[in-house]
């Protein structure tokens, strides 16, 4: 079987998640929104799994949380949440968060877009100079998706609070949950987190929300999820987000270290000359990105084929071949187009990171030379 | 009231001697084309019938029988006994509340009492006094209510004529390799040969892994929508990533495509020798990109030993391509943005005029037999519908 190294895209479903929720699937399958028995006790299921979600995030009492389908969908509902004034995000937000702001200047919003550094996180500088006494929201990836960068994300928020305590300040940590040290607290509003990056399944994300911040529904119906978003319970994927969740930060720390040693051995194994780490040395240790001055996706190919998967900035289309995050890093064209990402999860060994580097220096190296 | 689908054909009436194997041809094309669905299909004279289906299929049936190459037209009609009160009132339950109409009758049963003027007034008049709102226009109606009383003792009413798609029934013209891309223009030249009855087998170059899989997937999704109105196709696929990085390796850059389109040729051809196909079909037009010049035509014929190369799309502009993808269905997957073989290696000057003395003297670089026998052992095969 091929060394898998792009959990950043989704990993490994948990077997003992799984099992818990299998047997939701098989015994507990009714409507939690029904009022007889059966639907009262998926109702019970489904708030111990809300709870059981939330505990892993901020301390009981302050925040609330909505389960949605995805990290896009409670991205989106943040961000369509905003009240009047410009928004504020960074250059570095996952495509959920940058085409939903997109999307509201198309819409006759202002917002504003704040640079980034060369290791990827946001320019705090610049992205505070955008905010002003009209700011409605600010927006700011908490792990980058494409370069590992962690950005500080209560300071930014505390930062942004003393220009304009009136801002909302949401933050999208699909990649840092369960990964990164942090707790939810009072400066953040808005929180992203996702299932299936952590051991869970798509089809479960949740959006946190300090209690008292406005949401607006993008999904309007039967008024489930406290008319935040309308559809009937997804019961089967919450249950095992929960499940998945209280695996992946019971081992918090232990995992931290075991991943940060396959980074460490990876970055030390890479061939210097054909590999240019992007990711800084305080990025999450889950996601490695390295740039070439070949094609990314003729190398990940080739390391396909050779047993090993990692994942692509973006895909080989003739339209986009180069990441914009990348871009907006400062990195040269030349290497933006030559980007993989190496991400761990804590079920890889340092056996697999040596091999993976062996393969990846081989790969690399062959189609250099095919290419001369 | 019982349903029935009419067929009209197009060209097969030319055919003379010939025209009984045309006629065969085309049935077993409808037949393939409503495999799935229970069916009869009869020909009484000049056209088919399509009876004997369930109720609520005429419509899947019609659309499915108008994609077929020969169909001129197909209508969904009602049939009844042939006489007067039950035409009357199948004339009554298609025609139209109100606007202008005419009567349209044929009768190939003499023996019936009325002759196809007399049929027209009387049921026009008839029509006329039920229906207030409609008027009569004989030159250019907006419905046309034809009544055909056949010889059978029914008749047939219908209202509705939905046009073919034309040309002649596929297998009646041979067979030709088209060299399919994951473009716009490739997919329209198989469609437009294949409208002149001849089958097709695709030939798909790549270049993984310099492509990727869903370049592969998207041509195979073409060939998909190709076979819908061909009854079935075969795509080979065949890697030219070692040709070309031994053309990238040994020959001028610029020649890349020049070199690359000769490989392609005499893969399909010798593709071709093998599946019985006496053509190459391209979707090359003139001057559309730097290599579909006379001069980049010339240079790819010139390692064709035996099969004529067919361009239909030789004369027409980029816009006419585009508007014909449309209508067939293929636009949308075409521009899907996946890249092909040719944008790999890409040189930056890609040669305009290729002189063919030159290409011939690069080539020989090149060991042109082995590169081609490495493809051809590499080739896969995928059949769709059919």
């Amino acid at each position: 079987m091929s060394i898998y190294l792009d959990n950043a895209a989704t990993t490994r479903p948990s077997p003992a998640a799984t099992a818990q929720a299998i047997a939701l699937l098989e015994d507990g399958f009714y409507n939690p929104s029904a009022l007889y028995r059966e639907g009262f006790a998926a109702h019970k299921r489904l708030e111990e799994a809300r709870r059981a979600v939330l505990s892993h995030l901020a301390p009981a009492g302050g925040y609330g949380l909505v389960f949605t389908s995805c990290g896009s969908e409670a991205d989106n509902l943040a961000i369509f949440s905003a009240g009047h004034g410009n928004i504020v995000v960074s250059g570095g937000e996952h495509a959920a968060v940058y085409s939903a702001a997109e999307e509201l200047a198309r819409r006759g919003r202002e917002v504003r877009f704040a640079a980034l550094r060369a290791d990827g996180r946001v320019d705090e500088a610049d992205l505070l100079s955008k905010v002003d006494g009209e700011t409605a929201l600010v927006s700011v990836i908490h792990v980058g998706n494409e370069t590992g960068a962690v950005n500080d994300i209560a300071a930014l928020a505390r930062a942004v609070k003393a220009k304009n305590p009136r801002a909302r300040f949401h933050s999208d940590g699909v990649q840092a949950f369960g990964k990164i040290p942090f707790a939810l607290a009072s400066p953040v509003d808005l929180y992203t987190v996702s299932a299936h990056k952590i051991g869970g399944v798509r089809g479960a994300a949740a959006l946190a929300f300090r209690k008292g911040t406005p949401l607006h529904p993008i999904i309007f119906g039967g008024g489930q999820e406290g008319g935040l978003r309308s559809g009937t319970e997804n019961t089967f994927a919450a249950v095992h987000f929960a499940a998945a969740a209280g695996e992946a930060c019971g081992r918090f720390h232990e995992n931290y270290a075991h991943v940060r040693a396959l980074n460490a051995c990876m970055r030390a194994r890479l061939n210097g000359e054909l590999f240019t780490v992007l990711s800084g040395d305080e990025a999450s240790p889950y996601i490695l990105s390295v740039a070439t001055r070949l094609r990314g996706e003729v190398l990940m190919h080739m390391c396909d084929d050779a047993g090993l998967i990692v994942g692509t900035g973006s895909a080989c289309s003739s339209k986009s071949r180069v990441s914009r995050v990348i871009l907006a890093c400062g990195v040269a064209p030349a290497l933006a187009e030559g980007v993989l990402r190496l991400s761990f999860s804590p079920a890889n060994t340092e056996d697999e990171c040596a091999r993976a580097a062996v393969i990846l220096n081989r790969c690399a190296a062959e189609l250099a030379e095919r290419m001369r | 009231m019982k349903q029935v689908v009419i067929v009209r054909y197009c060209e097969i009436h030319l055919k003379g001697k010939n025209r009984g194997y045309f006629e065969k041809v085309f049935l077993e094309n409808l037949e393939k084309a409503l495999r799935g669905i229970r069916h009869e299909i009869h020909r009484p004279s000049g056209r088919y019938i399509v009876d004997g289906f369930d109720e609520g299929c005429a419509e899947e049936i019609a659309a499915r029988l108008s994609k077929v190459f020969g169909t001129h037209s197909v209508s969904v009609a009602e049939q009844v006994p042939a006489d007067m009160e039950e035409i009357y009132a199948a004339v009554l339950r298609i025609a139209p509340a109100e606007g202008t109409f005419k009567v349209q009758t044929n009768r190939a049963d003499k023996h019936f009492p009325l002759d196809s003027m007399q049929m027209n007034a009387a049921v026009g008049g008839r029509l006329l006094s039920d229906r207030p709102q409609l008027r009569v226009d004989v030159r250019a109606p907006q419905h046309v209510l034809s009544v055909d009383i056949r010889e059978d003792g029914t008749a047939l009413v219908f209202s509705s004529l939905i046009k073919g798609a034309g040309g002649m029934p596929v297998g009646t013209a041979g067979k030709g390799m088209l060299l399919l891309s994951g473009g716009i223009d490739s997919p329209v030249a198989g469609y437009m040969i294949a409208k002149r009855g001849m089958v097709l087998e695709g030939v798909h170059f790549h270049s993984y892994p310099y492509t990727n899989m869903q370049a592969r997937e998207k041509v195979e999704e073409l060939a998909r929508i190709l076979a819908g109105y061909t009854g079935g196709m075969r795509l080979h696929v065949v890697s030219v990533t070692h040709i070309q990085e031994e053309i990238h390796r040994r020959c001028p850059d610029e020649m890349m495509i020049t070199l690359l389109r000769r490989f392609m040729m005499r893969i399909a051809e010798r593709i071709g020798n093998e599946a019985g196909a006496q053509c190459i079909v391209t979707g090359e037009s003139l001057g559309q990109v730097a290599s579909q010049t006379v001069e980049g035509m010339t240079s790819s014929n010139a390692v064709v030993e035996r099969f004529p190369v067919l361009r239909p799309l030789v004369g027409f502009d980029k816009t006419e391509i585009i508007e014909r993808a449309r209508a067939i269905g293929t636009y949308e997957t075409s521009v899907l943005p996946f890249e092909d073989c040719c944008t790999v290696f890409l040189p930056k000057h890609p040669l305009i005029r290729p002189d063919l003395a030159k290409v011939e003297k690069a080539e020989a670089q090149l060991d042109v037999e082995a590169l081609i026998a490495e493809a051809l052992a590499g080739a896969e095969t995928v059949t769709f519908g059919g």
